[in-house]
């Protein structure tokens, strides 16, 4: 833990990127926080384990340690991370499967929605981006529901916004998502 | 706009809140008027949604798989060694879309080796193992050479849902079939094995859910194939009630391959169930086993979304097994062949026929229609595997009228609007009349229909245990536990074991019982069409006569002629034969005139296929007819065609024999006559020291024999009087 502390205060207001170099050291060790908490848990309550282990991160520093702004500021720099480290491993293994760097459009790029097993993230990813640029709102909750997890409370609380509205940007944006990319298919 | 297109965001929104089909297409009628444009982008939106909920579900699963490889990320422990619960994991044995299976051993209270499950769909581990709790007694009490045991269920330290269950070590059955080259019959009674495993669960109240290939695993004892099914009560636990219709659970769940799914499996109001889901699901996997495919293509299945999804298995009709593989292209064929060691040919006509009704009777839509129980399916195999006639069979004109209905309830829908449209005319206060009347009469047939549903589930029940009964030879039980049970809807499985029933009255000489409950028997055939009616007949017929109930023959003889006098059927030349046990008088004999000659002309037709086990049957039909019509001379002559064809029939030839020693003697060839007389007692009596029994084809069915009986005692009176 102290190595984490460490890394926390060297990172400074740099947030997102302390995220994403701090959060494969601490997952395994929040995850066994989170699942300890889960067996005490109450009844009735329905927390996910991924959510457990980024509010058993925020529990982890004292008040004047953490270098978050606020609650909604961690759980969107937590999924950010989350986005960076996955997308850049799928990346990586795309890579390798399609032979060097060189990418090959024969044959693939005539199916694509038929993408062998790891590349349907890397579609998402890129019509998100796509998708963050002309409305930033719906691109946040695709953010936070694809690579965060949450609930859509969480979301609702995290962006200030009603519960129904995270339901109705999540279908849209999933609906545009898709048939952005079914078009550049 | 600044953002994407508002207008078309928020129709997207309220359009889906209707639901889909006809009601939809009329709110976007209403909505977009005049803004094609706009239309066209909110359909596109739509038609999309679907597809999307699945490529985000899998894209999710992907990302699930890429947390398992990055160190630090990793959210399933899968070093050897790591302990969960009470168990160690030893080694990975399997990695799906779902989660992995591990080789784990149980530390307490007995050490032993066992497969440990992990999930990771995502999915809230605190009610999946209380789905699983729901279940667990249920699954304790099952013990089954073909079941995998589940032991146990938890949440491993990170917080995902695992299942402990027997560890079985082999391959997946469709691959077992193939690498091995087993033929169909070996085939088939490895699937036998698995549908007993079904049944065996689904008496304990439990349904699998899951069944698929990957979910039959067939071990090697001692060399002999032994299959497993395993996953007993997972799909049930990882599965959420749906409460508000479709939500996204509904689609993540389709994560798996929807290719062994039943079509109520994909309605939106799962709720409802039963074990003929399940047996819809083994139909899939025999036909898979029979041809190397499944009914319908999983990659289609896949990525169609989930509207269309449901349509196809709703409405779409899958090719028969043996139409599948005799399609091009033509090495689709060979190799099916190939993989099962027989010819081309010999598989298409092995398919052809029983086991393709077996199979498209379990994959029937309406679940009313497929086997009963997984064990009416086993026995309906059984039955082809000893050459016995099977309960399956091409579907009835009144089935396939109804299906024409069903498929164009569109264009009878229109009609109801022209309807209504006359009754507005009629007035308001007559259309609120109608309205209030019609309120009440739905309310009245809901009440109807539940009360209907119970007792089916009831009646449904203890169809099954009669037929476990039946199965196990337990025929008293079966017997008592249908007594004055009459079936208000078909009912194949009913049928099945009336059948039974009636022949072990029958074998064992109590001709009034039998006689009961083939009457019954056939008021069940009669709800289905006529298909199978005139093989009933033949039990029943003989039947009435030795119990001594002559009126009742007359009535029953009456009403087949009705039926048939017109319509040549595969039973024809059976009705004529079941009419003739006693003397005709004036109308019975006009009334099978005509039949007499459909006979005949259908003998020419399987003469020219060369078909001769039915030309020697139907000739038998129309000797007995020339000698009941007082033509002596032409009785001799068909009895002889029918006993100068090949094979060999011992009832039908002592029939034959028998009839023919009555024309002769009545031509006063009395020596003639005692000769045939003399061969039909031999064969009878060749009967007669073999064991009662039901009886094959080939050696002659207890019917066949039952009217061989009555024509020698008939021509043994003529021939040998009393004290002769």
């Amino acid at each position: 833990m102290a190595e984490i502390t460490r890394l926390l205060q060297a990172a400074g207001p740099d947030a997102a990127v302390a995220a994403e170099e701090l959060l494969p050291l601490v997952y395994e060790e929040l995850r066994r926080h989170a699942a300890r908490r889960m067996a005490r848990e109450r009844p009735g309550q329905t927390l996910q384990p991924t959510a457990l282990v980024h509010e058993a991160w925020l529990r982890l520093f004292a008040p004047g340690d953490r270098p978050w702004r606020n609650r909604a500021h961690f759980f969107a720099a937590a999924a950010e991370a989350m986005r960076r480290i996955l997308i850049e491993h799928a990346r990586r293994k795309a890579r390798r499967r399609h032979g060097g760097d060189c990418v090959r459009v024969d044959g693939e790029a005539l199916d694509r929605l038929a993408a062998p097993a790891d590349e349907k993230a890397l579609l998402i990813e890129d019509a998100l981006q796509r998708l963050e640029r002309r409305d930033p709102e719906k691109g946040r909750v695709v953010l936070l529901k694809f690579y965060g997890g949450y609930s859509n409370s969480e979301v609702a609380e995290c962006l200030g916004v009603a519960e129904r509205t995270v339901e109705r940007h999540w279908a849209f944006a999933k609906a545009w998502l898709f048939r952005e990319i079914e078009s550049r298919g | 706009m600044d953002t994407l297109g508002l207008t078309e965001e928020e129709l997207f929104a309220a359009a889906r809140a209707v639901a889909p089909g006809d009601e939809r297409r009329r709110f976007l009628d209403r909505t977009c008027l005049g803004e094609p444009a706009l239309r066209a982008g909110v359909e596109a939106l739509l038609a999309a949604a679907d597809r999307a909920e699945r490529f985000f579900a899998e894209g999710g699963a992907e990302l699930e798989g890429l947390k398992a490889e990055v160190p630090g990320l990793r959210t399933i422990p899968e070093a050897p060694g790591t302990r969960i619960g009470r168990y160690r994991l030893i080694e990975q044995l399997g990695e799906g879309g779902c989660g992995a299976v591990f080789l784990a051993e149980q530390e307490e209270p007995v050490k032993r080796p066992v497969a440990l499950k992990i999930i990771r769909l995502g999915m809230e581990t605190r009610s999946v193992i209380a789905r699983f709790e729901v279940e667990r007694q249920a699954l304790a009490m099952m013990d089954h050479p073909n079941i995998a045991r589940v032991f146990d269920a938890g949440a491993t330290e990170l917080g995902l849902p695992y299942f402990v269950m027997e560890l079985v070590r082999g391959t997946r059955i469709t691959d077992y079939c193939d690498r091995n080259g087993l033929g169909v019959r070996e085939r088939l009674e490895l699937f036998v094995h698995v549908c007993h495993a079904i049944q065996h669960a689904h008496q304990k109240g439990v349904i699998h859910r899951d069944i698929k290939p990957s979910n039959i695993i067939v071990e090697l004892h001692d060399g002999a194939p032994v299959p497993k099914v395993i996953d007993f009560g997972i799909a049930k636990a990882t599965t959420a009630p749906l409460l508000n219709g479709a939500s996204t659970t509904a689609h993540a769940q389709l994560i798996g391959t929807p290719t062994y799914m039943s079509p109520e499996q994909v309605e939106l109001d799962r709720i409802d169930i039963d074990t003929r889901s399940d047996i819809y699901s083994l139909g899939v996997l025999l036909y898979e086993l029979l041809t190397g495919f499944t009914p319908f293509d999983p990659g289609r299945l896949a990525e169609c979304g989930f509207d269309e999804l449901r349509r196809v298995l709703r409405e779409e009709e899958p090719p028969r097994p043996s139409a599948r593989i005799a399609g091009p292209p033509g090495d689709v064929l060979a190799r099916a062949a190939e993989r099962r060691r027989t010819e081309p040919d010999r598989l298409l006509a092995l398919l052809r026929g029983d086991l393709d009704w077996i199979v498209m009777k379990s994959l029937e839509k309406d679940r009313r229609r497929r086997y009963e129980t997984a064990n009416g399916l086993a026995m309906d195999i059984q039955r082809h595997l000893n050459f016995e006639p099977v309960i399956a069979r091409p579907p009835s004109w009144l089935y396939q009228f109804q299906k024409l209905v069903r498929r164009n309830r569109v264009v009878f829908a229109a009609g109801g609007a022209v309807a209504a449209a006359l009754v507005i005319d009629m007035g308001t206060s007559t259309w609120l009349f109608l309205r209030e009347r019609e309120a009440r009469q739905r309310a009245h047939a809901a009440e109807i229909q539940q009360a209907r549903l119970r007792e089916e589930a009831e009646l449904r029940e203890r169809i099954t245990q009669a037929a476990l009964l039946v199965n196990r030879e337990q025929f008293a039980d079966a017997d008592e536990l249908l007594r004055g049970v009459t079936f208000a809807a078909p009912t194949v499985e009913g049928a099945a074991v009336l059948r039974s029933l009636g022949e072990w009255h029958a074998l064992h000489g109590r001709h009034r019982e039998a006689c009961e409950r083939f009457e019954r028997l056939l008021q069940t055939d009669e709800l289905d069409g006529w298909d199978v009616a005139t093989l009933d007949a033949l039990r029943l017929g003989p039947e009435l006569i030795a119990a001594g109930e002559t009126v009742r023959y007359t009535r029953f003889r009456q009403g087949l002629i009705a039926r048939y006098a017109r319509t040549p059927s595969l039973g024809t030349d059976r009705v004529l034969k079941i009419s003739l046990l006693v003397p005709l008088d004036e109308t019975t004999a006009r009334g099978l005139a005509p039949i007499a000659d459909l006979t005949k002309r259908q003998i020419a037709e399987s003469d020219h296929n060369q078909d001769s086990f039915v030309s020697a049957w139907r000739s038998l039909s129309v000797c007995l007819w020339e000698f009941r019509s007082g033509n002596a001379p032409a009785a001799i002559e068909w009895g002889r065609r029918c006993l100068a064809y090949p094979d060999f029939n011992a009832p039908r030839m002592a029939a034959a024999h028998a009839v023919v020693a009555l024309a002769l003697k009545q031509l006063g060839r009395h020596d003639e006559a005692a000769r045939d007389h003399g061969k039909a007692r031999e064969l009878v009596a060749g009967r007669l020291r073999g064991r009662m029994d039901r009886g094959t084809p080939v050696q002659g069915f207890w019917f066949d024999w039952a009217l061989a009986q009555l024509l020698f005692q008939e021509a043994s009176a003529t021939i040998e009087p009393a004290g002769g």
